[in-house]
């Protein structure tokens, strides 16, 4: 049950990593304090504001699209560069100034966001938890099933799947490549905020919650092939297993191990991840 | 000819500099910036010159680290089997060379198995890679004392005509010793992309496809490239360990790798200098800020310059300085009589 | 060439500048993590050092003469550690150090001690290998994790229904792992049994794993040892789980979030602490420990940050009080008056008593312990 409910939130930040690399070819440092950026404005309008949680959860989501629109709109597409080291490193540079802008204005000090739930855990049988996980799975799931909807049923969706093939040919049938550039990096931040506003109650907001969101959103993309976003959903549901299973039945000391070994086991079998077709190799 | 009459000023400079900036704090700075510019250089030989990114490039300079602290200080550790490995301390610089070697050898093996795949997923096998390397310093206890970390690990000793094994206490010398093992990288890596092999690996960097229908075994080099650059990462983790002499699992920190990528991406990948001119700003900027800002803001300016740094100079700033130096030289030259002017070959 | 000529040229500069308009005060350095992972607490102590020093000037001083404290950031990693008490030591020139909160950064400017020859007040570091490898210019005030075990044995009888059988959640670093043995070996001489011993990395955020096995272990008791923030999430998800077990942290955080937001009405935990911000009473000398307490609240900090605070405090007392028996701030001068340093302090008495090997022994501290409990919300002192 634990296991699901990492899982579907794994699956969020997955999405959110692979879209940016399969359509923007970039190696993303930001999204984890993007997912940051969602636990501490839930944090600001839950407890600092008074605002209803699940507003609040909302908003944060949107300001997560807001910034990150932003962020593609007045730097990314105004680089001269493509060069992926190049980009990545700015990326880099933006993660460093947006991890200590949050200490600076929250200090580092880790927060907790109250929720509306009751404490008490719900008791099934042998099994106990707490009923703000199962509104998280629940909203997860939600989520994963429109972005499912959202890529495969609408204009947009088959405007971003398109210059995910081919960015030229997309631009040349008529596609606005800026404007994809702008949605899929708002969808992208979107997805990894409103992970982070979900995760926020359940774990702790500090500031340097986005790095291991990141290592994990890294990990999850290279299980289910890169740019595949329906790869990234299964990885993040396997690799959240994994690591329940790993360190239940064999030692918890060695927890984040097992997802690196799953990772090179997969890279020395089938290089281009459990679930992308052979040609998307990067 | 100018341009070998100023490496030598360059070199000169550097040389002389503990004679007149005998300040042993920025001695210091410049040996731990010197360290990192040594592990730079070696990973620009990857990034650089084979356009491949090792974002796992500190599990190299960390196997070096632990294998010279390791040898120097001995160890026993218990193999199962009732077999146990009991090493004597060794002498520093021969610890030393174990941990190149070490590194070395594990390069190899990473090259072997990550050359398999390209681009993206050499990445992630390489991040994967340094934090397996990571978990296992943490948690073989018996061997690396884990996060108790091994403290108490003797400086660098080094043989030297005329006085014998001698130990390197001042910071002048551990100064000379990051600069000798720099120099010794920096012209390794120089002719290494100058031979026939930095010409593959070049050809390789732009067109793999290419590079391999003329005959250029694409693997070979690439595998040749690794071992290299581990090498001198696991010379950079040596210096490191007996220079700092503590070492715990902490040396496998991601945001090391961080920052050899900013200095040689800053700088200019591919270009020899660009790591020296990166390490050097990336390398002292955090410390000339510490009176200028708290804490957290030094921290912000230092990413922010990072993306200026894109923004602006997007090969990073020595091709950029290239370029402005070449704009300088022609205006020069229109300034001169044109019978005057020296003739470009 | 030009350009790392004229950085150093500028380097040169601040140097000339900083050292010229120095003589009136006595300084002390200090590095702490202030950025990255750990900063939270290391924020915490650097507060309660600066509280300090404003409480000693606001009493005229120390010989006369205003204190000054220079804090660098240590950005919780060694090699910075490095840099930052090269520079208190070589540009600020500073006679005495206080740090640097992680044993790692701690063991990782012992050697520039002895390099420099300036003594180090140790605050919160409590790995053994600080005080044995021999490094004659270490004084420790914090407690190593043999001496928590010990001071909690003498509060074990103060236990109902009484310890039998106890299982550990350590975080896996020296830490951790040194607590989780010094408890297990002081508690085995009670007959007390060892049940499960599980370890997490500090960043992990899930600790379900871990607690489902020492659900299963039938202890009575539950050691946990780790940073406020895993403490917190440790707490909180023993609870979800319904762990039978009693609950006691050990290390001297306190999980400060569950005060405001308490989890469900079962749950209650017992902290061990070095000093209890509550019951600044029930200290061993409650008049240091209540101005410490208004000064903090005063500025407005975060109450519980009182409870790993008062290193802060306490260290900058103890270089003051060697100051004053040394009458100079120069640094072999002040490693000699640290040895005839006794003094009240907010945790209690503090002196230093010789450990490491002869000749070149480092200087350990006996603090005291207080056992707090935590439950819905409320802080209560339920032992003798």
């Amino acid at each position: 049950m634990n296991g699901v409910m990492l899982g579907s939130t794994y699956a969020l930040l997955g999405i959110g990593l692979t879209l940016v690399f399969g359509i923007m070819r970039i190696v993303n440092f930001t999204h984890g304090e993007f997912y940051a950026l969602g636990a501490y404005m839930a944090y600001l309008f839950v407890a600092q504001l008074g605002v209803n949680f699940f507003a609040a959860i909302l908003l944060a989501t949107a300001i997560g699209m807001i910034v990150g629109a932003a962020l593609e709109f007045f730097i990314l597409r105004r680089l001269k560069t493509t060069d992926i080291d190049s980009v990545m490193l700015l990326m880099i540079g933006l993660w460093i100034a947006m991890q200590n802008t949050e200490q600076l204005i929250w200090g580092g000090v880790a927060k907790l966001i109250p929720s509306p739930f009751a404490q008490q855990p719900l008791v099934f049988g042998p099994v106990s938890v707490s009923p703000l996980k199962v509104f998280v799975l629940v909203t997860a799931i939600v989520l994963l099933i429109a972005f499912h909807l959202l890529i495969n049923h609408t204009r947009l969706g088959l405007a971003m799947r398109s210059t995910f093939q081919d960015r030229d040919v997309a631009s040349l049938m008529g596609v606005n490549v800026g404007t994809i550039y702008m949605a899929t990096f708002a969808l992208g931040s979107g997805l990894a905020a409103v992970a982070g506003a979900l995760l926020g109650p359940i774990f702790l907001v500090s500031p340097t919650m986005g790095d291991l969101a990141s290592l994990k959103a890294f990990a999850i993309v290279i299980l289910g092939g890169l740019g595949s976003t329906v790869g990234a959903t299964i990885g993040g549901f396997v690799l959240a297993l994994v690591e329940e299973f790993g360190s239940g039945y064999v030692s918890a000391d060695f927890r984040d191990a097992f997802s690196f070994l799953v990772i090179v086991a997969v890279l020395i079998l089938r290089p281009q991840g459990l679930f992308a077709p052979k040609e998307r190799v990067g | 000819m100018t341009r070998l009459i100023l490496s030598l000023l360059v070199v000169l400079a550097f040389v002389t500099l503990p004679f007149w900036m005998s300040d042993p704090y920025i001695l210091g700075l410049l040996i731990l910036a010197g360290i990192f510019i040594i592990a730079a250089i070696s990973l620009n030989l990857l990034l650089g010159y084979t356009g491949q990114l090792s974002l796992g490039h500190v599990a190299f300079f960390g196997i070096g680290a632990y294998t010279s602290a390791l040898l120097s200080r001995g160890f026993d550790v218990d193999l199962g089997l009732g077999l146990t490995l009991d090493v004597a301390p060794k002498p520093v610089w021969l610890s030393f060379l174990a941990g190149i070697l070490m590194a070395a050898l594990f390069g190899w093996f990473v090259g072997r198995l990550a050359f398999r795949v390209r681009g993206a997923y050499f990445v992630i096998l390489t991040v994967s890679f340094a934090q397996v390397m990571r978990l296992i310093a943490l948690n073989w206890v018996d061997l690396t004392e884990g996060p108790m970390a091994i403290n108490n690990i003797p400086s660098f000793t080094l043989w030297l005509p005329g006085l014998g094994v001698t130990t390197l206490t001042t910071k002048a010398q551990n100064y000379w010793l990051v600069l000798a093992v720099a120099v010794i990288a920096f012209v390794l890596v120089a002719h290494i992309v100058r031979s026939r092999v930095g010409r593959a690996l070049i050809a390789l960097r732009e067109n793999e496809g290419l590079a391999r229908s003329v005959g250029i075994q694409v693997t070979h080099y690439l595998v040749l490239s690794t071992v290299v650059a581990a090498g001198i990462a696991g010379a950079s983790g040596g210096l490191y360990t007996h220079y700092v002499r503590i070492v715990d699992p902490d040396v496998f920190m991601f945001i090391y790798t961080v920052t050899m990528i900013i200095m040689v991406v800053t700088g200019g990948k591919g270009t020899l200098t660009g790591p020296i001119v990166g390490g050097l700003l990336f390398g002292l900027m955090p410390e000339l800020l510490r009176d200028y800002a708290g804490p957290e803001v030094q921290w912000i300016i230092y990413g922010a310059a990072i993306v200026l740094i894109v923004f602006f100079l997007p090969n990073g700033i020595v091709p950029a300085a290239a370029r402005i130096w070449q704009r300088l030289a022609a205006l020069g030259l229109r300034l001169v009589p044109e019978h005057l002017r020296p003739r470009l070959s | 060439m030009q350009k790392l000529r004229w950085a150093t040229a500028a380097v040169a500069a601040v140097l000339t500048a900083s050292a010229a308009q120095a003589q009136e005060t006595i300084k002390i350095g200090m590095t702490q993590p202030l950025t990255g992972p750990v900063a939270a607490s290391g924020n915490y102590v650097a507060n309660g050092a600066k509280i300090a020093v404003d409480v000693i000037n606001a009493n005229g001083g120390v010989l006369g003469k205003k204190l000054e404290l220079i804090l660098e950031d240590n950005k919780s990693n060694p090699k910075e550690a490095v840099n930052a008490v090269e520079k208190l030591i070589l540009r600020d020139k500073v006679p005495l150090l206080i740090g640097a909160w992680s044993s790692t950064y701690t063991l990782a400017i012992m050697p520039k001690l002895i390099e420099y020859k300036v003594p180090l007040i140790v605050e919160t570091s409590s790995s053994g290998k600080i005080t044995t490898s021999g490094n004659p210019w270490v004084f420790r005030i914090s407690p190593t994790s043999e001496m928590e075990a010990k001071a909690f044995l003498a509060k074990y009888d103060s236990f109902q229904p009484s310890i039998k059988k106890i299982d550990f959640l350590s975080v896996n670093n020296d830490w951790g792992r040194g607590s989780a043995e010094e408890f297990s070996k002081y508690l085995k001489t009670k007959g007390v049994e060892i049940g499960s011993v599980q370890f997490m990395t500090p960043d992990a955020t899930d600790l379900s794993a871990q607690l489902t096995a020492i659900k299963q272990s039938g202890g009575d008791t539950l050691f946990i040892t780790t940073g406020v923030e895993q403490m917190t999430l440790a707490l909180k998800q023993a609870a979800e789980l319904k762990l039978p077990q009693r609950i006691i942290t050990t290390g001297g955080s306190f999980p400060d979030q569950l005060i405001a937001n308490p989890g469900p009405k079962e749950m209650s935990s017992y902290h061990l602490l070095f000093f209890s911000p509550w019951f600044p009473d029930k200290a061993k000398y409650p008049d240091i420990a209540k101005v410490y307490v208004d000064e903090w609240t005063k500025r407005k900090l975060e109450f519980p940050g009182l409870t790993e605070g008062f290193r802060g405090y306490d260290a900058v007392l103890t270089a003051v009080e060697a100051i004053k028996i040394a009458g100079k701030a120069e640094p072999e001068a002040l490693r000699e008056a640290l040895w005839k340093t006794r003094l009240p302090a907010v945790n209690g008495d503090i002196a230093f008593i010789k450990e490491g090997p002869a000749g070149a022994e480092s200087g350990q501290n006996q603090p005291n312990i207080y056992i707090v409990l935590l439950n819905q919300g409320k802080v209560t002192m339920p032992l003798p």
